[in-house]
């Protein structure tokens, strides 16, 4: 096991690293240390070898914390390359042009995409716009700082939820900035619908029937914006799409810690649950996702440009050709 | 034919307290369509639907205006013209321009076919002697074509895909530069024929859909519609036509006409009662504007309205719209477009202190659409999305 995937699974389990594209790019950046201190024992091939070796690395992170839709994706593509490499090459040339590939994908499906998102996204703000947006998402946060950047004049409204509270990371740095916000707690988002004119959502992956699979309580905010025909605006990356199709939030989730939803940090009065965690008849659901159907979504913003649901299987048909010849 | 009303007076002091100046060229009711371009820049309305009014001799107030205000003018612009049309290596724009116009005065033409020949005669007679070059003129052209009208969508929508259709090709690169050209020549006319004939494969598609005793309704006057119908009638079917009055262009007036002609029946209503008469009709059908990514169309003014009814009473809506007219424009709502103002007159002087709304056009969703009759087949809205994708990834 190699120290940097060593430390990488640590931070997945400790909750250090969360969200998407932060999780995928601190593995890569590992699988690149790995790879570069990465010989071939004797009798063996670079590429068999190298492949069981990445293999076992990710099932250690799959213990750590199950992987999200991104990662598999990026992981398909890794073990696509190192497959495809030529016989010819010398060791040393392997692993350069891995590690080159490998920032290559960073650089074009992480870091460019979000930058082409953030300007598609932010011809649809328009002055005294309010939007509002849910937990904390990479690209909605660069999309909002870029529109204030640009001098339009809007509100943002932040809603957050138990247990992980990360819509306050995203609110302080918006403040921080200038913006001029609204936090609430998604219980009242039916309350604070009324007056909001756009819903910026981000998403750990696309499914190929157009449903959304986010964090937990998206899919709620996204019906709320529907009943008041509030279009909803998903922001996600191309390489998040996938050609799963789930029809709903339970055949396919993870499992969080139960104690956070039965403890609340900090309030002992109201730690009604104390000594019950053990019950045989208690069960303490937390999941992470949730799954939102496509009649909720008015439009995808992705580094292809703005799509409706009903058009992600053609971008991951297309995606999967440019994927494979390149 | 000649519109007298009391806010004729009105609107003629308003205009040429603007100062306008039009180009007298030729005889004033010649040439609408050059006073429309100066008549473009002054004020707000949209060269597109004046262009609509101009061809179907719909006078309005303030055009009458202007030819009153022509007459007077000497022929100062008489001579710019002529000097604009000898100069064909200097304003190149200009002759795009010109060359636009001249197709655009054919009231059958639509305007991004006239676009589309206009921008093949530009490669033709272009002098460029490398690819590049080529292709940088092309783009300039298709700019200053899209630039004359910003708000009609079909326009900018055909030059777009002109443009990609045109120079998809990948052998470009390694022929020489007279046989590539020659090709990009005759990709351009092949596209401004299937663009020419579009109108027929629609109206073949659609008539499997038109059955004998049906009822449409129809909004607008579309062209496209008219050539549906007509091939209808020629095939002999049985159907009755309800057409809305679609004010204030009277666009119901002249498509009732059109379809008298025909020997078809008829039946005019006002727009306020297509609910009322909703419960005997078979289907709707309304032409387009333009087509855009979610699979909504933009189309005349009162279109969403009579789709949101159809919808509520589960009647389908047919819409009839040429492969050209797919724009890369994605709305969310109403407001998301860039207004495209017409002039309507009330008939009576309104109160200084009363907003008019003049919006000359709207969107519809593509969940209150059934089907949409394209060159390219009969496909529902949502393959709209996929159409676009392909062509421009």
């Amino acid at each position: 096991m190699h120290p940097a995937v060593y430390k990488v699974g640590l931070q997945y389990l400790s909750g250090d690293i969360w969200g998407g594209n932060a999780r995928c790019i601190a593995m890569f950046q590992a699988f690149k240390e790995a790879i570069k201190d990465y010989s071939t024992p004797p009798e063996k091939t670079l590429i068999r070898d190298l492949t069981a070796r990445i293999s076992s690395y990710v099932s250690f992170l799959i213990e750590c914390r199950p992987l999200s839709n991104s990662m598999g994706n990026a992981i398909k593509f890794l073990k696509n390359r190192i497959a495809k490499l030529p016989l010819v090459l010398s060791e040393s040339e392997a692993k350069a042009t891995l590690m080159s590939d490998v920032d290559r994908f960073i650089n074009e499906k992480i870091i460019i995409a979000e930058k082409v998102i953030v300007k598609h996204a932010v011809t649809k703000i328009r002055d005294g716009d309010v939007l509002l947006t849910y937990g904390a998402s990479s690209v909605v946060e660069m999309i909002l700082l870029h529109a204030h950047e640009l001098g339009k004049q809007f509100r943002v409204v932040v809603v957050d939820s138990r247990p992980k509270l990360e819509g306050q990371l995203l609110l302080r740095r918006l403040v921080r900035k200038g913006l001029s916000c609204t936090y609430t707690h998604v219980n009242a988002v039916s309350c604070i619908m009324q007056e909001v004119t756009r819903v910026f959502l981000g998403a750990s992956s696309v499914l190929s029937n157009g449903t959304v699979y986010s964090r937990v309580g998206t899919a709620c905010v996204a019906m709320v914006a529907h009943a008041f025909r509030v279009p909803v605006l998903v922001c996600c990356e191309a390489y998040k799409f996938h050609e799963r199709v789930q029809l709903d939030s339970i055949c396919f989730n993870e499992l969080g810690n139960p104690e956070a939803i039965s403890k609340v940090h900090g309030r002992e009065d109201i730690n009604y649950l104390d000594g019950f965690v053990n019950q045989e008849k208690l069960q303490l659901l937390n999941l992470v996702y949730d799954a939102t159907p496509s009649d909720y979504i008015s439009m995808i913003i992705t580094d292809y440009g703005m799509i409706p649901p009903t058009s992600v299987p053609v971008i991951v048909r297309e995606y999967r050709r440019e994927h494979l010849w390149s | 034919m000649w519109w007298r009303s009391a806010s004729f007076i009105l609107d003629g002091q308003q205009h040429q307290n603007d100062g306008v100046a039009p180009n007298p060229e030729s005889a004033l009711l010649s040439s609408p369509s050059m006073a429309d371009s100066a008549l473009n820049p002054k004020s707000n309305v949209s060269a597109y639907y004046q262009t609509r009014a101009a061809h179907h001799a719909v006078i309005t107030s303030d055009w009458l205006a202007q030819a009153q205000a022509a007459t007077d003018d000497g022929d100062s612009l008489g001579s710019e013209a002529q000097i604009g049309g000898k100069g064909e290596g200097s304003g190149k724009a200009f002759s795009v321009i010109d060359e636009f116009n001249n197709w655009r005065k054919q009231p059958d033409l639509a305007e991004a076919v006239a676009a589309i020949r206009a921008l093949a005669a530009a490669i033709r007679k272009s002098e460029a002697t490398t690819m590049m070059e080529l292709e940088i003129e092309l783009k300039k052209a298709s700019d200053s074509l899209k630039s004359w009208d910003a708000t009609s969508i079909s326009l900018t929508a055909g030059c777009d895909l002109f443009m990609r259709y045109v120079t998809r090709t990948s052998a470009l690169e390694y022929e020489d530069f007279n046989s590539a050209k020659s090709r990009l020549i005759e990709r351009a006319e092949k596209f401004g024929e299937i663009s020419c004939k579009a109108r027929r494969i629609i109206a073949m598609l659609s008539q499997d859909f038109i059955f004998d005793g049906c009822t449409i309704l129809v909004h607008g006057f579309s062209r496209v519609v008219l050539e549906v119908m007509k091939t209808a009638a020629e095939n002999k079917k049985l159907f009755r036509v309800l057409c809305t009055k679609g004010r204030p262009d009277r666009t119901g007036l002249r498509f009732s006409n059109e379809l008298a002609k025909l020997d078809v029946p008829v039946k005019l209503l006002i727009d306020s009662a297509v609910a009322y008469t909703m419960d005997e009709v078979d289907m709707v059908f309304f032409g387009a504007d333009g087509v855009v990514e979610s699979g909504g169309i933009i189309n005349m003014m009162g279109t969403f309205q009579i789709a949101l009814v159809a919808h509520s009473m589960n009647k389908p809506v047919y819409v009839a719209a040429e492969s050209y007219k797919f724009a890369r424009h994605y709305l969310l709502n109403q407001k998301d477009m860039a207004p495209a103002l017409r002039p309507i007159d009330f008939g009576v002087p309104i109160p200084s202190k009363v907003e008019v709304e003049t919006s000359g056009r709207d969107y519809t969703p593509p969940q209150y659409l059934t089907l949409l009759f394209t060159d390219l087949g009969v496909p529902t809205p949502s393959v709209i999305s996929d159409e676009l994708i392909q062509l421009y990834l």
